[in-house]
């Protein structure tokens, strides 16, 4: 297929309309297989306007008598308006951007022709695997090995090649714990916290089914997680179902762990919002925060009416529930729910947020990011299809990881000192998340990956941010290394509407960029004083 | 907190300051000994508990109601007769108008190294926005409080009106009231004027002198053709008004102003709704419904009209397209709320530590904002109607701006709880009394100590760490209910729940970058006159410019 069989019109004569802030632009609108491009024209001195079609998330079209408008609704939350010369031309425009923004087909993506100045193909791309985890876990603790048992992805597809597992276990009995276990996800360990020498295991449900049944060797697994952490260890599963939730799962072949098979460990259930509602959530928020009609004195009662907070304040108190668990009760901490690929990675990667320091710095937060959401088979690619815009019933689509990043913004706001990376890190993520020029939010899994040859004909996200020039705008100012856990408050009073996220496009962007910005100012002031004093005494004796 | 149970080796120490309450408290997870610090002018409402007969465990004892948000429950043991005693003695001092007291704060000897009281000075502050000039002059004719004894000593008035005119022009104003000068654009020199409302009552009297002395400030600006009014009450109260004598500017009689009604409430409504705002948080907070119920306080809504009539006062002033006369009904409670804030926003020097104390020495002590009953300073009828929280609501609205401008301010969030604290402690004379007559008839500012002094003596401890001064820019917070919210660190901090987490390392690292700006303030000043120094002496150094001025001018 090629993407000139999908425009219809190449270019027209449009004007921009970017919301209240914004100046409109005028030019030639262009379009190309990937972008939309705004040329102002040569005698006009603003720069070229481009927006990635994959972030389109909805498009709305109204003709009038010889031009048409387009609302452009983005998967960032952005809503643009062109005007454009022509209603042919408009429609035209319009049907390509609707089929251009919605390919489905992975290899012809624009991260597979972006090629950026400064870049390398494949740079950064080994950051962070497992087995850089592993090594921190080496020094440690010895109850735990890397197995390589996923080596060709054929006993879990949505697993990443390596994984850490109890030393006792044998690369066999994981295979078999695996078949009982929904999509193969056998459990695997996400944190090893030192302090308590405790751990935290992820996995999906187990296959049960009506007949109650059991694998000897999945019991063993168990067994030897609590065996590794030191002798009478207990452990809590966090299962992230309501019980009668869980129950009814063995309907459909699924389960719990039952009490007697797996001694030491206590079932705490603790539902959390996913699928369908928590997508419904987001567009009920989105819609509400965009709505120019909203009578103003009910904005709190519809910010209620959304749940989008109390889904925040559920993830976060469940974070702490594990994380206690961890801490204070010195205890083993098991998540899963159904498949284990969303729900389980918001409470794993929110607990090790709040216990370990590391991950809280800009690399370990990357490297959070990378093993527990990415290589951990979340699958971006189905759950971030669509934003808040889309007028497709949902299939698939959930924003597990915005809820994931607006728990961390919360972190972030409660401990304004803790964390390395700021608020525009985490813009960045949920942009990239849903649509981007890189890789790393590509595919499902490890193995479509693979499959698709991301990591050598993409560029990773992560060499993207860390180039020196980004970094103003990702790094928290203030940090300052905190060794300790941080408990957060998760009571609705201590919550807060991301307003930077959710409102971005909708508040002028000013005072708060501009204080950030003097905030960095003032923090690196100090380090320009110390430069420049050489300087002056170099200068004195000329005086 | 709310329960406090269990009171075996409590031991209470009573000064005629404060309360303390020193026990250990006996919850296991809690090792260290809870110490409970309530200065005893805060204290609202005491009660007894439980009678004689009553059984259970914390049935009988005393109830204690405060002014900051929270209340005590204090269970004691019926043996000894204690409570009568505690009772006795807590109303005595808690209420000391009632027994021919003194407040604390003539009692309190406090010392400290700077005087509070020299920090407004009403000729030096007009002075700074450049009065008197060719058309406002300073006149003493309130010297003794004979023209509106509300008013301070000291008023600008239009150069073109006679004394006379203004004792006429007083008879027709609610309480003498006078519009009277708060501030003027340094550039384009309209102004922003205050006043209380007309008196034109159910037949629509008019007033010639008042009308003409509209003109004339309208007048003070030639290019004008309108003055604004605006009036804070909604349009139905104001009519409401006629009935007691009172009202508003008609068009036919103004024929050069435009009135507009800004619709806030008066103090009853405020005061209702801050109790609601208490019902929802203490003593338990509101869980299932949180954000309807502080919808149904209406708090934020209030908060939200007062400064979105704030911002209009600014921006009909800041865009020089009219003056600006802003009253309510007597002008002591809305319209210092208005012209404050308006203010604010307009002036970067009120955002400074000093500039907000004058802000709030000058529009709200001097005149006239009616402190001691809008607190009940000392006194123990609990449910005067004329308490309201008027000034808790000024300085909400200056955190919410606070909030949205994080750079704008000298003074952090401990500054605004410090004044707030100390609007009801009477540890300080700033806040007695209902006026500046009422003030100098006692004294005051001889015989107690001014929160100023406190403050200034201690200055790093209220600073913004990322204060970035700026002159000239006037700040439009978006008053919107999407961006307002509710300032848990003051309504709910009573709630160990919600306690900030880490409030000292959070304050160490402000500690820390405040010696970093100044630090970086003092090497640019050096780096400054090492430059100046070297262009004035060009044939010592022909090389041009020193290197490093570019740097410093990237800077600032």
């Amino acid at each position: 297929m090629e993407f000139s069989d999908l425009i219809r019109t190449g270019r027209a004569q449009a004007k921009l309309l970017r919301g209240p802030e914004a100046p409109p632009l005028r030019g030639t609108l262009c379009l190309t297989g990937h972008h939309l491009l705004l040329s102002p024209g040569p005698q006009a001195t603003s720069e070229l306007w481009l927006l990635l079609l994959r972030s389109v998330d909805s498009i709305e079209k109204r003709v009038a008598s010889d031009s048409g408008t387009i609302t452009l609704r983005c998967k960032d939350l952005r809503v643009l308006q062109l005007e454009i010369e022509g209603v042919e031309a408009s429609l035209d425009i319009a049907r390509s951007i609707e089929a251009l923004s919605s390919l489905e087909s992975v290899i012809t993506s624009f991260p597979f022709f972006y090629r950026p100045k400064g870049l390398r193909l494949g740079d950064a791309w080994h950051f962070h695997p497992p087995e850089r985890y592993y090594k921190r876990v080496a020094r440690e603790t010895n109850a735990w090995r890397l197995s390589e048992v996923n080596e060709d992805f054929s006993v879990c597809p949505s697993y990443p090649r390596a994984v850490i597992v109890p030393r006792s276990v044998d690369d066999g009995a994981l295979a078999r714990s695996a078949r009982f276990r929904q999509g193969g996800r056998f459990p695997v360990l996400s944190y090893h916290h030192a302090p308590s020498g405790t751990v935290l295991v992820r996995s999906s449900q187990p296959l049960t089914g009506p007949q109650k049944r059991r694998c000897a060797e999945d019991e063993e697994l168990l067994r030897a997680v609590l065996a590794g952490a030191r002798p009478g260890a207990r452990g809590f599963i966090v299962d992230t179902r309501s019980s009668q939730a869980a129950k009814q799962a063995r309907m459909t072949g699924g389960g719990t762990e039952a009490k007697t098979a797996y001694p030491g460990w206590k079932r705490l259930h603790r539902p959390l919002e996913r699928g369908q509602p928590l997508q419904e959530s987001f567009v009920r928020l989105v819609e509400a925060c965009g709505d120019p009609q909203q009578s103003t004195d009910s904005w709190l009662c519809r910010l209620e009416g959304c749940c989008w907070l109390a889904h925040v304040k559920e993830a976060l108190s469940t974070a702490c529930l594990a994380a206690q668990g961890m801490e204070r009760e010195g205890a083993c901490i098991l998540v899963h729910g159904a498949e284990g690929t969303d729900s389980t990675l918001l409470v794993t990667s929110l607990a090790q947020l709040i216990l370990d320091p590391l991950s809280r710095t800009m690399a370990g937060f990357q490297e959070l990011v990378e093993r527990e959401w990415i290589q951990a088979g979340h699958p971006f690619q189905l759950r971030c299809a669509h934003s808040a815009f889309s007028h497709a019933r949902p299939k698939h689509e959930a924003p597990t990881f915005l809820l994931f990043l607006d728990c961390v913004w919360q972190l972030g706001r409660q401990f304004p000192l803790s964390l390395e990376f700021g608020e525009g890190l985490l813009l960045a993520l949920f942009e990239h998340a849903y649509a981007s020029p890189f890789g790393t939010f590509l595919c499902n899994s490890e193995k479509e990956r693979c499959l698709c040859e991301v990591r050598t004909r993409t560029h990773s996200l992560w060499s993207g941010l860390n180039q020196p020039k980004e970094q103003r705008k990702l790094r928290n100012p203030l940090y300052a290394p905190n060794p300790l856990a941080i408990w957060p408050s998760v009571e609705l009073q201590s919550l807060r509407l991301w307003q930077g996220l959710f409102l971005r496009w909708i508040r002028p962007p000013e005072p708060s960029e501009v204080a950030w910005e003097k905030v960095w100012q003032i923090v690196t002031d100090k380090e320009k004083t110390k430069l420049s004093q050489p300087t002056v005494s170099a200068s004195e004796p000329q005086l | 907190m709310s329960l406090l149970r269990g009171l075996l080796g409590m031991e209470l120490i009573e000064t005629s300051v404060r309360l303390f309450l020193d026990f250990q408290e006996k919850l296991a997870s809690l090792d260290s000994a809870l110490i409970l610090d309530v200065p005893l002018g805060v204290i609202s409402r005491i009660e007894k508990m439980g009678g004689a007969t009553s059984r259970g465990e914390n049935s009988y004892g005393l109830d204690i109601t405060c002014k900051d948000m929270r209340n005590l429950r204090f269970a004691l043991k019926q043996e000894g007769h204690s409570r009568r005693d505690m009772f006795d003695i807590l109303t005595r001092y808690a209420f000391p108008l009632a027994h021919s007291l003194p407040i604390f704060a003539f009692l309190n000897e406090e010392k400290f190294n700077v005087d509070g009281w020299t920090v407004y000075n009403p000729v030096e502050e007009y002075r700074r926005q450049g009065l008197p000039n060719h058309h406002w002059r300073i006149t003493f004719i309130n010297k003794c409080y004979e023209l509106c004894d509300t008013y301070p000593a000291l008023l600008v008035v239009p150069y073109r009106a006679s004394d006379d005119d203004l004792r006429r022009v007083a008879t027709f104003r609610s309480r003498n009231r006078i519009p009277v000068l708060s501030w003027i654009h340094p550039e384009n020199k309209t102004v922003i004027v205050r006043c209380s409302q007309p008196l034109v009552g159910m037949s629509g009297k008019r007033n010639k002198d008042d009308e003409k002395y509209l003109d004339v400030i309208r007048e003070t600006n030639r290019q004008i053709s309108k003055l604004t009014i605006y009036d804070a009450r909604p349009n139905v109260n104001a009519v409401a008004n006629k009935a007691t004598g009172g009202g508003y500017e008609s068009d036919d009689a103004y024929h050069n102003a435009e009135l507009f009604f800004l619709d806030i409430h008066n103090i009853h409504v405020m005061r209702e709704s801050l109790k609601k705002v208490k019902d929802i948080v203490y003593p338990n907070v509101e869980e299932s419904h949180w954000l309807s119920s502080l919808e149904s306080t209406h708090w934020l809504e209030h908060i939200k009209l007062v400064l979105t009539g704030a911002i209009q006062v600014a921006d009909k002033v800041s865009s020089g397209k009219s003056s600006v006369l802003v009253h309510c009904s007597d002008g002591w409670d809305r319209t210092a709320q208005l012209t404050s804030l308006a203010m604010l926003m307009l002036d970067s020097f009120y955002r400074s530590i000093e500039g907000f104390e004058i802000l709030v020495q000058k529009e709200w002590i001097s005149f006239g904002h009616k402190f001691a009953s809008r607190i009940g300073h000392g006194d123990k009828n609990h449910a005067d109607a004329d308490r309201s929280p008027i000034f808790l609501q000024f300085i909400d609205c200056v955190w919410q701006m606070s909030k949205q401008f994080p750079t704008a301010f000298e003074f952090n969030e401990r500054f605004l709880i410090t004044i707030l604290d100390h609007l009801y402690s009477c540890r300080f004379g700033t806040f007695l009394y209902n006026c500046e007559s009422a003030r100098e008839r006692q004294k005051v500012t001889e015989r107690t100590v001014s929160l100023w002094s406190l403050i200034n003596s201690n200055k790093d401890k209220f600073k913004n760490p990322f204060y970035t001064k700026e002159i000239n820019r006037v700040l439009y917070p978006v008053a919107s209910m999407r961006h307002l919210e509710l300032w848990v660190n003051y309504y709910i901090r009573w709630n160990p729940r919600i306690k900030q987490q880490q409030p000292n390392p959070v304050e160490q690292r402000y500690v820390e970058l405040l010696a970093l700006r100044d630090e970086y303030i003092q090497r640019l000043e050096e780096l400054q006159l090492a430059g100046s120094a070297k262009l004035a002496e060009p044939s010592t150094s022909p090389a041009g410019p020193s290197p490093m001025m570019p740097h410093v001018h990237t800077h600032f």
